[in-house]
């Protein structure tokens, strides 16, 4: 006997996504879903963040396959952190970030950053309940990267090109990298950082300022 | 890359509605799934395999139906299915302002039980 299914495959994370936004909406945090490959720069760039908006009252869910040395880091500046290490799975999912949730002060809290684990792949394609997706790329990775991995350029509302100190070391063409990622996503926002000299972070955390008011 | 999550997600929506009709066992599943979802459909099988022993779904097999990318194109006013995973412009004119209408499917369609 044949009978009807007719579910998404991701419905079940997608509405978990959704009960996790209400409580995100209630608590009048807004929620920056962290995405990059192994190494760009992620915990680097939450440092700068943290040190570079001391007004911002900036809250992390750190997720990685095993440890807690981001969560370590991040703490060190103050911020409330959970670490969540997902015992193998190579992305976080909503029912991950719903389980911790109980676990920060969320009504105190003005952003949430959730550093997702380091894969170009899997995290563009699991909502966690997020107002925006931000991904960062290290130029070391090199400018094929936009073509080989377009989900995340695709979904992402900004664009971080990280450790552009590098530059002049490299053979790396970033006018291809923000040629690609713009065709892939017209709207796409990049900025051009260091997050170990400091250069550019000051434009990115007004821009991330800038996302706050207009929410 | 995630597609034993995505098999796990299957086997959870199968198995929950075969608890709720009554049905004791499942032969085959139908699945439609996009060229540009990023889900390798021998990997699907391959972890679906693995997880299904012991399930209601123990002995079904997945018929998957792939869907390929489709679009509209505002520019040149085209509707296009293409052979690609992924575009970057329209196959028609070469413009950006297109749509993607089909190619992201993960989908279950039907079942067959007894």
């Amino acid at each position: 006997m044949k009978v009807k299914v007719a579910t998404k495959i991701l419905e079940a994370n997608d509405r978990i996504a959704l009960e996790n936004r209400k409580i995100f909406d209630h608590a009048g945090v807004f929620v920056v879903n962290l995405m990059s490959g192994p190494g760009a720069g992620k915990t680097s760039l939450l440092e700068k963040t943290l040190s570079g908006r001391k007004d911002l009252r900036i809250g992390v869910i750190e997720g990685d396959i095993a440890g807690s040395d981001d969560a370590e880091r991040v703490e060190k500046f103050g911020a409330p952190v959970v670490q969540i290490n997902t015992g193998g799975a190579c992305h976080l999912d909503s029912n991950m970030i719903a389980d911790v949730l109980g676990d920060l002060p969320l009504g105190e809290m003005d952003v949430l950053f959730i550093e997702n684990v380091g894969n170009l792949v899997c995290p563009a394609e699991f909502k966690v309940g997020e107002d925006m997706k931000v991904m960062l790329l290290s130029i070391a990775e090199g400018h094929d990267k936009p073509l080989k991995y377009p989900l995340m350029f695709q979904e992402s509302s900004a664009l971080i090109l990280n450790k552009i100190d590098l530059l002049p070391h490299t053979d790396v063409d970033i006018g291809k990298i923000k040629r690609d990622a713009l065709s892939l996503n017209p709207k796409l926002k990049i900025f051009e950082v260091s997050c170990r000299t400091g250069q550019g972070i000051e434009a990115w955390v007004d821009w991330l300022g800038e996302q706050l008011k207009k929410r | 890359m995630h597609e034993a999550s995505i098999a796990a997600s299957l086997l959870e929506i199968v198995s929950g509605q075969c608890r709720r009709s009554g049905y004791s066992r499942i032969e085959s599943i139908h699945l439609k799934i996009g060229r540009a979802s990023g889900i390798m459909t021998d990997a699907l099988i391959f972890a679906f395999e693995a997880l299904k022993e012991g399930s209601v779904a123990k002995e079904a097999v997945l018929e998957i139906e792939e869907v390929p990318v489709s679009g509209h194109c505002s520019d040149c006013n085209n509707t296009f299915t293409t052979e690609q995973e992924y575009i970057l412009s329209c196959p028609c004119c070469g413009g950006g302002s297109f749509r993607m209408t089909a190619g992201r499917e993960m989908d279950v369609i039907d079942m067959e039980v007894s």
